[in-house]
Protein backbone atom coordinates (compact mmCIF):
# COMPACT_ATOMS: atom_id res chain seq x y z
CA UNK A 1 0.00 0.00 0.00
CA UNK A 2 1.27 3.58 -0.76
CA UNK A 3 0.30 6.84 0.10
CA UNK A 4 -2.32 7.53 -2.19
CA UNK A 5 -4.09 4.28 -1.27
CA UNK A 6 -3.46 4.87 2.27
CA UNK A 7 -5.60 7.77 2.16
CA UNK A 8 -8.46 6.97 -0.13
CA UNK A 9 -8.87 4.21 2.14
CA UNK A 10 -8.54 6.36 5.21
CA UNK A 11 -11.40 8.68 3.66
CA UNK A 12 -13.49 5.35 2.81
CA UNK A 13 -12.99 3.92 6.09
CA UNK A 14 -13.49 6.97 9.14
CA UNK A 15 -14.65 9.93 6.81
CA UNK A 16 -11.02 11.67 6.99
CA UNK A 17 -10.31 13.04 3.49
CA UNK A 18 -6.88 14.19 3.00
CA UNK A 19 -6.94 12.73 -0.71
CA UNK A 20 -6.53 16.45 -2.44
CA UNK A 21 -3.95 17.34 0.26
CA UNK A 22 -0.74 18.17 -1.74
CA UNK A 23 0.92 14.59 -1.96
CA UNK A 24 4.88 15.41 -1.28
CA UNK A 25 3.97 16.91 1.90
CA UNK A 26 1.19 14.52 3.23
CA UNK A 27 3.42 11.50 2.30
CA UNK A 28 6.19 12.89 4.00
CA UNK A 29 4.11 12.99 7.32
CA UNK A 30 2.30 9.82 6.89
CA UNK A 31 6.06 8.26 6.26
CA UNK A 32 7.04 10.46 8.96
CA UNK A 33 4.22 9.16 11.29
CA UNK A 34 4.79 5.35 10.18
CA UNK A 35 8.42 5.60 11.31
CA UNK A 36 7.73 7.14 14.70
CA UNK A 37 5.27 4.35 15.69
CA UNK A 38 6.56 1.83 13.97
CA UNK A 39 3.94 0.99 11.31
CA UNK A 40 3.38 -0.18 7.96
CA UNK A 41 0.93 1.86 5.94
CA UNK A 42 -1.17 -1.17 6.41
CA UNK A 43 -0.96 -1.81 10.13
CA UNK A 44 -1.16 2.25 10.33
CA UNK A 45 -5.05 2.05 8.74
CA UNK A 46 -6.16 -0.89 10.37
CA UNK A 47 -5.35 0.82 13.97
CA UNK A 48 -6.76 3.73 12.77
CA UNK A 49 -9.86 2.20 12.15
CA UNK A 50 -10.17 0.54 15.47
CA UNK A 51 -9.00 3.14 17.69
CA UNK A 52 -11.22 5.93 17.75
CA UNK A 53 -8.20 8.28 20.02
CA UNK A 54 -5.51 6.79 18.39
CA UNK A 55 -7.72 8.35 14.89
CA UNK A 56 -7.70 12.22 16.44
CA UNK A 57 -3.92 12.18 17.32
CA UNK A 58 -2.96 11.16 13.63
CA UNK A 59 -5.39 13.53 12.07
CA UNK A 60 -4.04 16.12 14.22
CA UNK A 61 -0.46 15.21 13.38
CA UNK A 62 -1.26 15.22 9.85
CA UNK A 63 -2.89 18.57 9.72
CA UNK A 64 -0.55 21.35 10.83
CA UNK A 65 -0.98 23.84 13.97
CA UNK A 66 1.74 25.88 14.36
CA UNK A 67 0.79 29.63 14.76
CA UNK A 68 2.07 32.79 17.13
CA UNK A 69 0.64 35.76 18.25
CA UNK A 70 1.24 38.29 15.71
CA UNK A 71 3.01 36.15 13.62
CA UNK A 72 5.40 37.75 10.89
CA UNK A 73 4.35 41.39 12.34
CA UNK A 74 4.96 42.98 9.00
CA UNK A 75 1.58 41.11 7.71
CA UNK A 76 0.28 42.89 10.70
CA UNK A 77 1.16 46.18 10.17
CA UNK A 78 0.44 46.30 6.42
CA UNK A 79 -3.10 45.32 7.78
CA UNK A 80 -3.50 47.65 9.80
CA UNK A 81 -2.68 50.47 8.01
CA UNK A 82 -5.07 49.04 4.80
CA UNK A 83 -7.95 48.24 7.15
CA UNK A 84 -7.41 51.64 8.82
CA UNK A 85 -8.50 53.76 5.54
CA UNK A 86 -10.13 51.12 3.90
CA UNK A 87 -12.62 49.37 6.90
CA UNK A 88 -16.37 50.35 5.97
CA UNK A 89 -17.14 53.50 8.38
CA UNK A 90 -20.59 52.38 9.72
CA UNK A 91 -22.61 48.95 9.82
CA UNK A 92 -21.08 45.47 11.49
CA UNK A 93 -17.47 44.37 10.16
CA UNK A 94 -16.99 40.41 9.78
CA UNK A 95 -13.78 38.68 10.31
CA UNK A 96 -13.26 35.09 9.34
CA UNK A 97 -9.85 32.71 9.78
CA UNK A 98 -9.69 30.07 7.78
CA UNK A 99 -7.94 27.04 9.39
CA UNK A 100 -7.56 29.26 12.66
CA UNK A 101 -5.37 26.73 15.32
CA UNK A 102 -5.32 27.88 18.81
CA UNK A 103 -7.19 31.12 17.47
CA UNK A 104 -3.65 33.45 18.08
CA UNK A 105 -4.20 34.89 15.01
CA UNK A 106 -8.01 35.89 15.70
CA UNK A 107 -6.57 37.14 18.85
CA UNK A 108 -3.91 39.18 17.31
CA UNK A 109 -6.85 40.96 14.53
CA UNK A 110 -8.85 41.28 18.01
CA UNK A 111 -6.35 43.47 19.25
CA UNK A 112 -5.74 45.37 15.75
CA UNK A 113 -9.43 45.66 15.58
CA UNK A 114 -9.53 47.24 19.37
CA UNK A 115 -6.82 49.39 18.75
CA UNK A 116 -8.94 50.54 15.63
CA UNK A 117 -11.90 51.69 18.10
CA UNK A 118 -14.36 49.52 16.06
CA UNK A 119 -14.39 46.52 18.45
CA UNK A 120 -18.46 47.27 19.34
CA UNK A 121 -19.03 46.60 15.73
CA UNK A 122 -17.68 43.25 14.62
CA UNK A 123 -18.00 39.73 14.68
CA UNK A 124 -14.96 37.06 14.11
CA UNK A 125 -15.56 33.65 13.07
CA UNK A 126 -12.46 31.24 13.58
CA UNK A 127 -12.76 27.88 11.87
CA UNK A 128 -10.43 24.54 11.90
CA UNK A 129 -10.76 21.02 11.00
CA UNK A 130 -9.48 19.88 14.30
CA UNK A 131 -11.65 19.96 17.62
CA UNK A 132 -8.41 19.82 19.74
CA UNK A 133 -7.10 23.03 18.90
CA UNK A 134 -10.15 24.95 18.64
CA UNK A 135 -11.42 24.02 22.43
CA UNK A 136 -7.66 25.95 23.23
CA UNK A 137 -9.11 29.19 21.26
CA UNK A 138 -11.77 29.35 22.98
CA UNK A 139 -9.95 29.63 26.53
CA UNK A 140 -7.29 32.15 24.76
CA UNK A 141 -4.55 30.71 26.98
CA UNK A 142 -1.38 29.77 26.12
CA UNK A 143 2.02 28.72 28.48
CA UNK A 144 3.85 31.83 29.03
CA UNK A 145 7.57 31.23 29.31
CA UNK A 146 7.47 29.25 26.12
CA UNK A 147 6.09 31.81 23.83
CA UNK A 148 8.10 34.49 24.75
CA UNK A 149 8.17 36.23 21.14
CA UNK A 150 4.26 36.60 21.59
CA UNK A 151 5.81 39.83 23.63
CA UNK A 152 8.41 40.83 21.18
CA UNK A 153 5.78 40.26 18.07
CA UNK A 154 3.17 42.52 20.26
CA UNK A 155 5.69 45.59 21.21
CA UNK A 156 7.08 45.56 17.26
CA UNK A 157 3.64 45.96 15.94
CA UNK A 158 2.04 48.43 18.65
CA UNK A 159 5.64 50.63 18.08
CA UNK A 160 4.28 50.38 14.12
CA UNK A 161 1.27 51.42 14.44
CA UNK A 162 1.94 54.25 16.71
CA UNK A 163 0.18 52.44 19.94
CA UNK A 164 1.45 52.91 23.58
CA UNK A 165 -1.09 49.85 24.44
CA UNK A 166 0.99 47.28 27.08
CA UNK A 167 0.95 43.41 26.11
CA UNK A 168 -0.53 43.09 30.19
CA UNK A 169 -4.03 45.34 28.62
CA UNK A 170 -5.04 42.53 26.48
CA UNK A 171 -3.26 39.75 28.39
CA UNK A 172 -3.29 38.14 31.89
CA UNK A 173 0.03 36.77 32.89
CA UNK A 174 0.00 33.74 35.79
CA UNK A 175 3.98 33.51 36.49
CA UNK A 176 2.96 30.78 38.85
CA UNK A 177 0.82 28.42 36.02
CA UNK A 178 2.87 30.01 33.52
CA UNK A 179 0.15 31.06 31.43
CA UNK A 180 -1.27 33.91 29.69
CA UNK A 181 -4.77 34.34 28.77
CA UNK A 182 -6.56 36.46 26.33
CA UNK A 183 -8.76 38.86 29.05
CA UNK A 184 -12.35 37.89 28.75
CA UNK A 185 -13.14 41.52 26.96
CA UNK A 186 -11.58 40.09 24.02
CA UNK A 187 -12.09 36.72 24.39
CA UNK A 188 -15.68 36.53 25.05
CA UNK A 189 -16.13 37.97 21.39
CA UNK A 190 -14.94 35.50 18.61
CA UNK A 191 -16.79 31.98 17.97
CA UNK A 192 -14.39 29.41 17.31
CA UNK A 193 -16.25 26.40 14.92
CA UNK A 194 -14.85 23.07 13.47
CA UNK A 195 -15.02 23.30 9.68
CA UNK A 196 -13.33 20.65 7.44
CA UNK A 197 -12.74 22.71 4.36
CA UNK A 198 -12.89 19.81 2.15
CA UNK A 199 -16.99 19.18 2.78
CA UNK A 200 -18.35 21.71 4.44
CA UNK A 201 -19.30 24.77 3.66
CA UNK A 202 -18.95 27.92 5.98
CA UNK A 203 -20.62 27.49 9.47
CA UNK A 204 -22.32 30.49 9.74
CA UNK A 205 -24.34 32.77 7.31
CA UNK A 206 -23.48 36.29 7.16
CA UNK A 207 -21.01 38.25 4.32
CA UNK A 208 -17.32 38.59 5.73
CA UNK A 209 -15.25 41.50 5.11
CA UNK A 210 -11.91 40.23 5.88
CA UNK A 211 -10.81 36.53 5.36
CA UNK A 212 -7.46 35.11 6.71
CA UNK A 213 -6.15 31.83 5.38
CA UNK A 214 -2.64 32.16 6.58
CA UNK A 215 -0.51 28.95 5.79
CA UNK A 216 -3.33 26.74 4.44
CA UNK A 217 -3.80 26.54 0.96
CA UNK A 218 0.16 25.55 0.49
CA UNK A 219 -1.02 21.84 1.86
CA UNK A 220 -3.44 21.65 -0.91
CA UNK A 221 -3.63 20.45 -4.21
CA UNK A 222 -4.77 22.65 -7.07
CA UNK A 223 -8.47 21.33 -6.85
CA UNK A 224 -8.46 21.81 -3.21
CA UNK A 225 -7.13 25.24 -3.84
CA UNK A 226 -9.79 25.88 -6.28
CA UNK A 227 -12.31 24.89 -4.18
CA UNK A 228 -11.25 27.00 -1.19
CA UNK A 229 -11.17 29.91 -3.30
CA UNK A 230 -14.10 30.17 -4.43
CA UNK A 231 -15.72 29.46 -0.66
CA UNK A 232 -14.07 32.56 -0.01
CA UNK A 233 -15.24 34.42 -2.81
CA UNK A 234 -18.69 33.07 -2.54
CA UNK A 235 -18.66 34.38 1.18
CA UNK A 236 -16.70 37.95 0.72
CA UNK A 237 -18.25 41.04 0.08
CA UNK A 238 -16.80 42.87 -2.85
CA UNK A 239 -14.99 45.38 -1.05
CA UNK A 240 -13.62 42.33 0.72
CA UNK A 241 -9.71 41.67 1.62
CA UNK A 242 -7.75 38.41 2.14
CA UNK A 243 -4.93 37.80 3.79
CA UNK A 244 -2.45 34.99 2.77
CA UNK A 245 0.79 33.97 4.99
CA UNK A 246 3.72 35.45 4.08
CA UNK A 247 5.52 33.78 1.45
CA UNK A 248 1.76 32.65 -0.64
CA UNK A 249 0.39 33.98 -3.30
CA UNK A 250 -3.08 34.06 -4.61
CA UNK A 251 -3.76 30.89 -6.60
CA UNK A 252 -2.89 31.62 -10.17
CA UNK A 253 -6.51 31.64 -11.74
CA UNK A 254 -7.88 33.76 -9.36
CA UNK A 255 -4.88 36.27 -9.19
CA UNK A 256 -6.81 38.72 -11.78
CA UNK A 257 -9.16 38.65 -8.85
CA UNK A 258 -7.26 40.71 -6.91
CA UNK A 259 -4.72 43.65 -6.21
CA UNK A 260 -2.02 43.80 -4.04
CA UNK A 261 -1.38 46.65 -1.29
CA UNK A 262 1.23 45.11 1.15
CA UNK A 263 0.60 42.20 2.49
CA UNK A 264 -3.09 42.70 1.74
CA UNK A 265 -5.35 41.43 -1.07
CA UNK A 266 -8.04 43.44 -1.75
CA UNK A 267 -10.92 42.19 -4.17
CA UNK A 268 -11.63 44.12 -7.37
CA UNK B 1 28.16 23.63 -17.49
CA UNK B 2 27.70 19.82 -16.20
CA UNK B 3 24.53 18.08 -16.18
CA UNK B 4 23.75 18.82 -12.60
CA UNK B 5 20.56 20.03 -12.31
CA UNK B 6 20.80 22.10 -8.98
CA UNK B 7 23.40 22.85 -6.41
CA UNK B 8 21.65 22.39 -2.70
CA UNK B 9 23.65 23.66 0.18
CA UNK B 10 22.91 23.74 3.71
CA UNK B 11 24.32 25.52 6.42
CA UNK B 12 24.18 27.13 10.11
CA UNK B 13 26.18 29.04 13.12
CA UNK B 14 28.87 30.47 11.03
CA UNK B 15 27.86 30.01 6.99
CA UNK B 16 26.29 33.34 6.78
CA UNK B 17 30.05 34.78 5.94
CA UNK B 18 30.83 31.63 4.08
CA UNK B 19 27.36 31.56 2.10
CA UNK B 20 28.04 35.36 1.12
CA UNK B 21 31.69 34.89 -0.04
CA UNK B 22 30.76 32.41 -2.49
CA UNK B 23 28.17 33.91 -3.91
CA UNK B 24 30.55 37.01 -3.85
CA UNK B 25 33.23 35.22 -5.62
CA UNK B 26 30.45 33.01 -8.08
CA UNK B 27 30.78 33.64 -12.03
CA UNK B 28 28.24 35.44 -12.71
CA UNK B 29 27.82 33.29 -15.83
CA UNK B 30 27.10 30.25 -12.95
CA UNK B 31 23.62 28.83 -14.37
CA UNK B 32 22.53 26.54 -12.20
CA UNK B 33 19.71 26.86 -9.96
CA UNK B 34 21.45 27.44 -6.15
CA UNK B 35 18.88 26.97 -3.09
CA UNK B 36 20.13 27.41 -0.05
CA UNK B 37 18.78 26.17 2.68
CA UNK B 38 20.61 28.15 6.08
CA UNK B 39 19.69 28.19 9.85
CA UNK B 40 18.65 31.94 11.28
CA UNK B 41 18.61 33.10 14.93
CA UNK B 42 15.33 33.26 15.94
CA UNK B 43 15.54 37.17 17.20
CA UNK B 44 17.10 38.16 13.41
CA UNK B 45 13.49 37.19 11.13
CA UNK B 46 14.29 39.88 8.69
CA UNK B 47 17.03 41.17 6.62
CA UNK B 48 19.26 37.39 5.93
CA UNK B 49 18.52 37.63 2.18
CA UNK B 50 19.29 41.92 1.98
CA UNK B 51 22.42 41.19 3.00
CA UNK B 52 23.29 38.25 0.64
CA UNK B 53 22.22 40.54 -2.17
CA UNK B 54 24.50 43.06 -0.85
CA UNK B 55 27.51 41.26 -2.38
CA UNK B 56 25.78 38.01 -4.17
CA UNK B 57 26.57 37.94 -7.68
CA UNK B 58 23.22 37.65 -8.48
CA UNK B 59 20.21 38.05 -6.56
CA UNK B 60 18.81 35.74 -4.22
CA UNK B 61 15.44 35.40 -3.59
CA UNK B 62 12.80 34.09 -1.19
CA UNK B 63 10.69 32.13 -2.85
CA UNK B 64 6.54 32.12 -2.73
CA UNK B 65 4.76 28.74 -2.50
CA UNK B 66 4.92 26.78 -6.00
CA UNK B 67 7.40 29.02 -7.62
CA UNK B 68 8.98 27.48 -9.81
CA UNK B 69 12.98 26.94 -10.14
CA UNK B 70 14.84 28.01 -12.77
CA UNK B 71 18.23 27.94 -14.43
CA UNK B 72 20.48 30.80 -12.70
CA UNK B 73 18.42 32.08 -9.95
CA UNK B 74 19.27 31.50 -6.42
CA UNK B 75 16.87 30.88 -3.65
CA UNK B 76 16.89 31.24 0.37
CA UNK B 77 14.31 29.74 2.31
CA UNK B 78 12.18 31.74 4.17
CA UNK B 79 12.12 32.43 7.69
CA UNK B 80 10.11 29.65 9.44
CA UNK B 81 9.49 27.95 6.56
CA UNK B 82 10.64 24.51 5.70
CA UNK B 83 11.43 24.41 1.87
CA UNK B 84 10.57 21.49 -0.27
CA UNK B 85 11.45 20.94 -3.86
CA UNK B 86 8.86 19.15 -5.56
CA UNK B 87 9.14 16.32 -8.45
CA UNK B 88 7.57 18.90 -10.66
CA UNK B 89 10.62 21.12 -9.94
CA UNK B 90 8.65 24.04 -8.05
CA UNK B 91 9.79 24.98 -4.47
CA UNK B 92 6.76 24.37 -1.51
CA UNK B 93 6.46 25.79 1.78
CA UNK B 94 5.79 24.44 4.70
CA UNK B 95 5.40 25.36 8.41
CA UNK B 96 4.88 21.96 10.29
CA UNK B 97 6.62 21.47 13.33
CA UNK B 98 10.60 22.04 13.82
CA UNK B 99 13.48 19.32 13.04
CA UNK B 100 16.15 19.19 15.20
CA UNK B 101 14.64 22.92 16.62
CA UNK B 102 15.04 24.11 13.16
CA UNK B 103 12.48 26.03 10.59
CA UNK B 104 13.92 26.08 7.93
CA UNK B 105 14.96 22.39 8.48
CA UNK B 106 18.24 21.43 6.08
CA UNK B 107 17.49 17.95 6.05
CA UNK B 108 14.17 18.23 4.82
CA UNK B 109 15.32 20.87 1.67
CA UNK B 110 18.39 18.15 0.95
CA UNK B 111 16.17 15.21 1.42
CA UNK B 112 13.48 16.62 -0.87
CA UNK B 113 16.09 17.75 -3.72
CA UNK B 114 17.23 14.23 -3.66
CA UNK B 115 14.24 12.52 -4.30
CA UNK B 116 13.69 14.90 -6.98
CA UNK B 117 17.23 15.57 -9.16
CA UNK B 118 18.49 11.88 -8.27
CA UNK B 119 22.17 11.73 -9.08
CA UNK B 120 21.92 15.27 -10.89
CA UNK B 121 21.79 16.92 -7.42
CA UNK B 122 24.70 18.66 -5.99
CA UNK B 123 24.88 18.87 -2.24
CA UNK B 124 27.17 20.69 0.15
CA UNK B 125 26.98 21.11 3.65
CA UNK B 126 28.93 23.89 5.35
CA UNK B 127 29.88 25.00 9.06
CA UNK B 128 27.18 24.59 11.87
CA UNK B 129 26.23 23.69 15.45
CA UNK B 130 23.83 21.23 14.95
CA UNK B 131 23.08 17.77 13.02
CA UNK B 132 20.11 19.10 10.47
CA UNK B 133 21.37 18.55 7.15
CA UNK B 134 23.49 15.20 7.93
CA UNK B 135 20.65 12.89 7.04
CA UNK B 136 19.60 15.16 4.32
CA UNK B 137 23.05 15.11 2.77
CA UNK B 138 23.33 11.37 2.82
CA UNK B 139 20.03 10.85 1.00
CA UNK B 140 21.33 12.76 -1.94
CA UNK B 141 24.66 10.22 -1.84
CA UNK B 142 22.18 7.62 -1.41
CA UNK B 143 20.22 9.06 -4.50
CA UNK B 144 23.88 8.89 -6.22
CA UNK B 145 24.22 12.59 -5.92
CA UNK B 146 27.52 14.81 -5.81
CA UNK B 147 28.58 15.52 -2.45
CA UNK B 148 30.67 18.04 -0.75
CA UNK B 149 31.29 18.68 3.18
CA UNK B 150 32.87 21.68 4.46
CA UNK B 151 36.85 20.74 5.93
CA UNK B 152 35.89 19.94 9.77
CA UNK B 153 38.95 22.40 10.45
CA UNK B 154 38.10 25.17 8.29
CA UNK B 155 34.52 25.17 9.97
CA UNK B 156 33.44 27.96 12.70
CA UNK B 157 31.49 25.40 14.16
CA UNK B 158 32.65 21.64 13.23
CA UNK B 159 28.89 19.81 14.41
CA UNK B 160 27.10 20.16 11.40
CA UNK B 161 30.37 18.68 9.14
CA UNK B 162 31.30 16.05 11.65
CA UNK B 163 27.69 15.32 12.11
CA UNK B 164 27.71 14.67 8.27
CA UNK B 165 31.16 12.83 7.88
CA UNK B 166 29.98 10.41 10.84
CA UNK B 167 27.15 9.07 8.59
CA UNK B 168 28.16 9.18 4.82
CA UNK B 169 31.36 9.59 3.22
CA UNK B 170 31.19 12.59 0.57
CA UNK B 171 32.63 12.69 -2.55
CA UNK B 172 34.81 16.15 -1.64
CA UNK B 173 35.83 17.04 2.00
CA UNK B 174 36.98 20.88 0.79
CA UNK B 175 37.65 24.48 2.45
CA UNK B 176 35.04 27.40 1.71
CA UNK B 177 37.57 29.14 -1.22
CA UNK B 178 37.85 25.16 -2.39
CA UNK B 179 34.20 24.96 -2.70
CA UNK B 180 33.79 27.90 -4.93
CA UNK B 181 36.71 27.09 -7.25
CA UNK B 182 34.93 23.79 -7.87
CA UNK B 183 31.56 25.36 -8.52
CA UNK B 184 33.49 28.19 -10.87
CA UNK B 185 35.18 24.79 -12.77
CA UNK B 186 31.49 23.05 -13.60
Amino acid sequence: MDAKEFLVQLKARTGYDFCDYSSLSITRRLEKICEENKLTFESLLSKLVTDKAFLSKIVEDITVNTTELFRDPEVWISLYKTMYQKLPSTGTITFWHIGCSVGLETYSSLILLKEIGVLDRIRVFGTDLNPRVLNVAKKGSYAHKFNEHFKTNFEEVMRNIGSKSKFEDYFDIDEKNDTMTVKPFLSAIPKFMQQNLVQDKAPFPYKVDIVFVRNVLIYFNDALQAKVMQMINAKMYDEGMLILGKQELIPNRYSGQYKQLGYVHKRM
Amino acid sequence: MSDYKAVVIGGSAGSFAVVLKMLSNLKVTFDLPIIICMHRLKHIRSGLVESLNVKSCKEVIEPFDKQKIERGQIYLAPSNYHMFIEFDGSISLSTEDMNHQSRPSIDYTLSSAASTYRDKCLGIILTGANKDGAKGLKDIADKGGFTIVQDPKTADVPTMPKAALEIMKPNLILSPDQITDFLNKL
